[in-house]
C-alpha cells in the first residue's frame, strides 16, 4: 500500500511543469517574460515578470525642455506613437494654458485616427500570425502599405510622425493632398470590408478564436480592462465619447461593443473600429476649418500639475506633467494601456491551452514597450526613488557580482 | 454559413498579377514630397545664433568656431546621432537648414557621418 | 548476378534515380513550394541565388553544414545524434521503391506497397524520438503532439492506399501501375465515372492526410512557430538540423511521387519508343508537380488547428469515409463493375 501512494504523488507532481515564454518568444513581438504552469496541454497557472524594455524615458524627461520631450515621447512606442505625441502636447498646452486654434486641432485628431487604421491593420496582420494563417498576415500587412504612404504624404515619415507640436500642428494639409488621401481611404475600406468578411466565414479562425480566452463583463470591471479588450466583453467605455477632448466632441461616430467575451470579439471589435475611424477621417477631411495651425507657446511654463488622457489605439493613455516655473518639467509620468490589461489577461489564460497562449496574448494588443516603468519602494523606510541608466547598471553590475554564481547554478539544476 | 477556405478564388486571382514587392536595391525609390531626410546646410544664410543646438532633441548639432558667420559659431551635424525630426528647420531664423529627400545614409564608420561645411 | 548488373545496380541506387537525383528533385520540389507560396500571397519568394532562386534550398543546406553543431547538456548523446541520420537513411530507402524512370522503382518484389507504408511510419516514430531526446521542455510538447497526430493520420492515409491496391487486386507498385495502364488505359482518376467518383474521395483523404504527415499548415502543430517555437526541431542545429530538413524534403519526394504512381497513372505518359526513361522521368516530374501545386493551394488557405480539434477531427469525419470508400470499392468488385 505504501507503494501505490508513493507512485500516486510522484506522478503527480511531476505531471505538471512550468513553460517560460519569454522574453525571447515568436509569441511576442516584444519581450516580457511569463511562465505558466502546464498539465499536458491544460494551463494551470500564469506568472509574469515585467520590466525588460524599461528605459527610463520619464527620468530622460526631467531634463529636456518641453519642445524636445515631443520626440521623446514620440518614440515611447512605435505603432502608437501619434497617441503619445498628441497626448503630451494636449498636456502641455493645458499645464500653459493655450489653446490650440481649430484647423491645428482637427488635423491633430486626423492623424489619431489615420494611427488607429494602422494599428488595427497592423495587429490583425499579427493575430492572423500567432494562429497560423500566414497567407492572411501578408495580405493584411500588404494593404496597410496605403496607410503609411498616406501619413507619408502628410507628415514626412512612415512611423514616428512629428505633427504635433506644444500649440497646435506643424505641417498644413492642401487640397491636392486631400484628394489624394480620399482615394486612399476608399481603398482601404474596400480591402477592410473584405477582410471583415473573410473573419467571420472563414471556418479554420473560427475554430481558433471562438470561445478561448473568455473574460466576463463582471471580471472585466473587476480588473480594469481597458480598451477594445473591454469592448468585447461589454462594457462601454471609450474616452472619446465619455471625457471628448480634441475634435471628438463635433466628429460623429459609434462606440463598437461585442459582449461575447472571447478572442473572435476582439478580432471584430478592432476590425470594426477600422472602419468607423476611415469614416471619421472622411468627415474630418471634408469638414476642415480654416485659419491658422499653432500659435505660441511660453518658453517657461508657471508651476502648475495637469493630468490628461486619450483613446489609444489599445486603450485609455495618461499623461501627467508637473512643471516649476523653468523651461523643463519636473515630473512626467505615463500610464499606458497594455499595463492595466495584464491582469485580465492572466485571468484569460487559465483553462486554455498552451496552443491559445499567442492569440489571446497578442488579443489585448500588447506594446509592452510602452508598459515599463520602475518605481523602486523600499519597504521598511517607506522611501520611494526612480534610478536612471547609470545608477541601474552600477547595481546590476554589482548584484551579480555577489550572486551571480548561484543564480547559474539553480537554472542548471532544473 | 462558415466554411474552410474563403480565401480562395483571392489566392487564384494573384497567380497570374505582378507581385506587390518593390524590389528595392535593384529599382530605386524615390520619397515622396515633404519627406525628412538628411539636412541640407547653407553657410552664407548663417548667422551663428545657435539655436539649432540648443533644440536639437538628440544632441546632434554642436556649435564650433568659424570665421564666416556673424557670431563666429558655426553647426556641425552628427547625422548619425539625428532623429530627422525637423526642429532645426523650424527654429531656424535664416532658413538655413533644410531636410532633403535623401534617405541611403547607412555607413560602415561613424566618424564619417558628420555634415561640416 | 554478374558484376557489371551489379555495378549498375549500384550506380542506379546511388546517382539517377537513387539518391543524387532524389536529393536534387526534392531541393527543386521545395522551391517549387515555396515560390508558389510566395506567388499565392502575392510575393516574390526566392529570387536572387541562381536564376529565379532555383538554388535557394541547396544554398540553404550548405549555410547549415557550416553553422556550428551544439548538443545540450540534457540530450541523450547517442540518440541525439543517430536520430538525424536514421531518418535520411529512412527516406531515402522509401525513395528506391517509387517508380521513376521506368514502370517498377529500382527495386520492387511482391507486397512492397506495404513495406513502403511500414518504413514510412517508422519516420513518424523516429520523429517522437528526435524530440524526446533532446531534453527541453518545448521539443517534449512537441513530441506529445507529433504522437497524438501520428494515431490520427495513419489511419486515413494507409486506408486510401489500400483501397488503390483493392481494385488492382495487387500488392506490388509495379502491378497496381500496370493495372492503370493496360487495363484501364488512363490514369485511375479519370479512367471512367464510376472510378473518378469513388476515387476522388479516396484522392482527397490522402491528400488530407499527406498534409498531416508531411506536417504543413493545417496540421503543421508539432512545429507550431509561434508557441512552441519549432517543437521538436528546436534543439537541433547545424548539420543535423540540415539533415532533417533534407529528410522533409525527401519525404515530400516520397508522398507526391506515390500520389502520381497510385492515382494519376505513375510515369506513363506518351513517348519515343526506345528513348523511354527520359520520357518517364520527365512525366514523373510534370504529375509531381501537379500534386505539389494542390498541397502549395491547401498550405497557404488554411490557419493552423488545435490538436484536439485535428484529431477529433480525422477520427470523427475522415476515418468513417475512408472506411466507407473501401466498402464501396468492395461492393462494386462483387457486382463486378471494376
Amino acid at each position: 500500500m505504501n507503494v501505490i501512494v508513493e507512485v500516486k504523488l510522484l506522478t503527480e507532481e511531476k505531471r505538471m511543469f512550468k513553460i517560460p515564454v519569454g522574453p525571447q518568444h515568436p509569441a511576442l513581438k516584444e519581450f516580457e517574460n511569463f511562465t505558466f504552469t502546464v498539465d499536458g496541454e491544460l494551463i494551470i497557472d500564469v506568472n509574469f515578470r515585467i520590466g525588460y524594455t524599461h528605459r527610463g524615458i520619464e527620468k530622460l524627461a526631467e531634463s529636456k525642455t518641453y519642445i524636445q520631450n515631443l520626440y521623446l515621447c514620440e518614440r515611447v512606442c512605435g505603432i502608437c506613437s501619434a497617441a503619445h505625441q498628441g497626448c503630451y502636447a494636449q498636456t502641455a498646452e493645458a499645464l500653459a494654458g493655450v489653446t490650440a486654434p481649430p484647423r491645428g486641432v482637427y488635423i491633430r485628431t486626423l492623424i489619431w485616427e489615420l494611427e488607429r487604421i494602422h494599428s488595427h491593420l497592423l495587429w490583425l496582420g499579427v493575430a492572423a500570425h500567432e494562429i497560423g494563417f500566414d497567407t492572411f498576415f501578408m495580405l493584411v500587412w500588404r494593404d496597410r502599405e496605403v496607410v503609411m504612404d498616406i501619413l507619408e504624404m502628410i507628415s514626412g515619415n512612415r512611423v514616428n510622425y512629428a505633427m504635433n507640436t506644444v500649440g497646435g500642428v506643424r505641417r498644413d494639409i492642401s487640397d491636392e493632398l486631400k484628394y489624394k488621401i480620399l482615394k486612399g481611404l476608399d481603398i482601404l475600406e474596400e480591402r477592410t470590408k473584405y477582410y471583415k468578411e473573410v473573419c467571420m466565414k472563414e471556418q479554420t479562425i473560427l475554430a481558433r478564436a471562438a470561445n478561448v480566452g473568455i473574460l466576463t463583463r463582471e471580471q472585466a470591471l473587476k480588473l480594469n480592462a481597458v480598451g477594445p479588450t473591454a469592448r468585447a466583453s461589454g462594457v462601454n467605455v471609450d474616452i472619446r465619447k465619455d471625457v471628448p477632448y480634441g475634435a471628438y466632441d463635433e466628429v460623429p461616430f459609434n462606440v463598437i461593443v461585442y459582449d461575447t467575451c472571447d478572442v473572435l470579439a476582439r478580432i471584430l471589435v478592432r476590425v470594426d473600429e477600422t472602419l468607423e475611424s476611415i469614416r471619421m477621417s472622411r468627415w474630418i477631411l471634408e469638414h476642415l476649418p480654416q485659419g491658422e495651425i499653432r500659435t505660441n507657446f511660453p518658453r517657461r511654463v508657471a508651476e502648475n500639475e495637469v493630468l490628461s488622457r486619450v483613446e489609444a489605439p489599445r486603450g485609455e493613455l495618461f499623461y501627467y506633467i508637473k512643471s516649476n516655473g523653468t523651461d523643463k518639467p519636473e515630473r512626467l509620468k505615463i500610464r499606458t494601456p497594455t499595463l492595466a490589461n495584464l491582469l485580465p489577461v492572466c485571468e484569460m489564460l487559465k483553462g486554455c491551452y498552451i496552443a491559445d497562449i499567442p492569440i489571446v496574448l497578442a488579443g489585448i494588443d500588447p506594446c509592452f514597450a510602452c508598459m515599463d516603468r520602475a518605481l523602486f519602494i523600499d519597504e521598511n523606510s517607506g522611501k520611494r526613488w526612480v534610478w536612471d541608466t547609470k545608477q541601474l547598471r552600477k547595481y546590476s553590475i554589482k548584484w551579480y557580482k555577489e550572486h551571480g554564481e548561484e543564480v547559474v547554478r539553480e537554472r542548471w539544476k532544473q | 454559413m462558415h466554411y474552410p477556405g474563403a480565401l480562395e478564388k483571392e489566392l487564384l486571382k494573384h497567380i497570374p498579377k505582378k507581385p506587390a514587392t518593390e524590389m528595392y536595391p535593384f529599382v530605386k525609390v524615390e520619397a515622396p514630397e515633404g519627406y525628412r531626410g538628411k539636412i541640407a546646410f547653407d553657410i552664407q544664410k548663417c548667422i551663428g545664433c545657435s539655436l539649432c543646438a540648443l533644440n536639437c532633441p538628440s544632441g546632434a548639432i554642436e556649435m564650433v568656431k568659424d570665421d564666416r558667420t556673424k557670431l563666429k559659431k558655426k553647426p556641425k551635424f552628427f547625422y548619425s546621432r539625428c532623429l530627422f525630426c525637423g526642429q532645426c528647420e523650424e527654429v531656424c531664423p535664416r532658413k538655413a537648414i533644410k531636410l532633403t529627400r535623401e534617405f541611403e545614409l547607412a555607413d560602415y564608420d561613424k566618424e564619417k557621418m558628420v555634415i561640416d561645411v | 548476378m554478374e558484376a557489371i548488373e551489379l555495378l549498375i545496380l549500384i550506380l542506379k541506387i546511388v546517382i539517377f534515380p537513387g539518391a543524387l537525383f532524389c536529393i536534387a528533385y526534392g531541393w527543386f520540389l521545395e522551391w517549387f513550394d515555396r515560390k508558389l507560396y510566395a506567388r499565392f500571397q502575392n510575393r516574390v519568394g526566392p529570387f536572387l541565388t541562381g536564376p529565379r532562386g532555383i538554388l535557394q534550398p541547396f544554398a540553404d543546406f550548405i549555410k547549415l553544414l557550416a553553422k556550428e553543431d551544439i548538443t545540450p547538456i540534457e540530450a541523450d548523446k547517442f540518440g541525439f545524434t543517430a536520430t538525424p541520420l536514421l531518418t535520411l537513411i529512412v527516406s531515402l530507402f522509401t525513395l528506391l521503391f517509387i517508380p521513376i524512370t521506368s514502370l517498377s522503382g529500382i527495386l520492387s518484389f511482391p507486397g512492397d506497397l506495404l513495406f513502403v507504408l511500414f518504413i514510412s511510419t517508422v519516420f513518424g516514430l523516429l520523429i517522437m524520438f528526435a524530440g524526446y531526446f533532446s531534453g527541453n521542455r518545448f521539443s517534449i510538447i512537441g513530441t506529445e503532439r507529433t504522437g497524438l497526430q501520428f494515431i490520427a493520420y495513419e489511419i486515413p492515409f494507409v486506408l486510401s492506399v489500400i483501397s488503390v491496391a483493392l481494385i488492382a487486386r495487387s500488392l506490388e507498385i509495379e502491378n497496381i501501375v500496370k493495372y492503370q495502364i493496360e487495363t484501364l488505359g488512363l490514369p485511375l482518376i479519370i479512367a471512367t465515372p464510376v472510378t473518378f467518383v469513388v476515387y476522388l474521395v479516396a484522392f482527397v483523404i490522402y491528400l488530407i492526410s499527406s498534409l498531416a504527415k508531411l506536417e504543413k499548415v493545417p496540421f503543421d502543430i508539432p512545429e507550431a512557430e509561434t508557441e512552441i517555437v519549432s517543437g521538436w526541431q528546436v534543439e537541433y542545429s547545424g548539420k543535423k538540423l540540415a539533415f532533417f530538413r533534407l529528410a522533409t524534403d525527401l519525404k515530400m519526394v516520397f508522398v507526391s511521387g506515390l500520389a502520381a504512381t497510385l492515382f494519376l497513372g505513375g510515369p506513363y505518359g506518351p513517348s519515343i519508343p526506345g528513348l523511354e526513361p527520359v520520357f518517364y522521368t520527365i512525366w514523373f516530374i510534370i504529375k509531381t508537380l501537379v500534386v505539389m501545386f494542390i498541397l502549395s493551394n491547401l498550405r497557404s488557405l488554411f490557419a493552423r488547428y488545435k490538436i484536439d480539434q485535428m484529431v477529433r477531427g480525422f477520427w470523427k469525419y475522415l476515418i468513417p469515409i475512408a472506411i466507407l470508400q473501401i466498402l464501396a470499392v468492395e461492393v462494386l468488385i462483387f457486382w463486378g463493375v471494376f
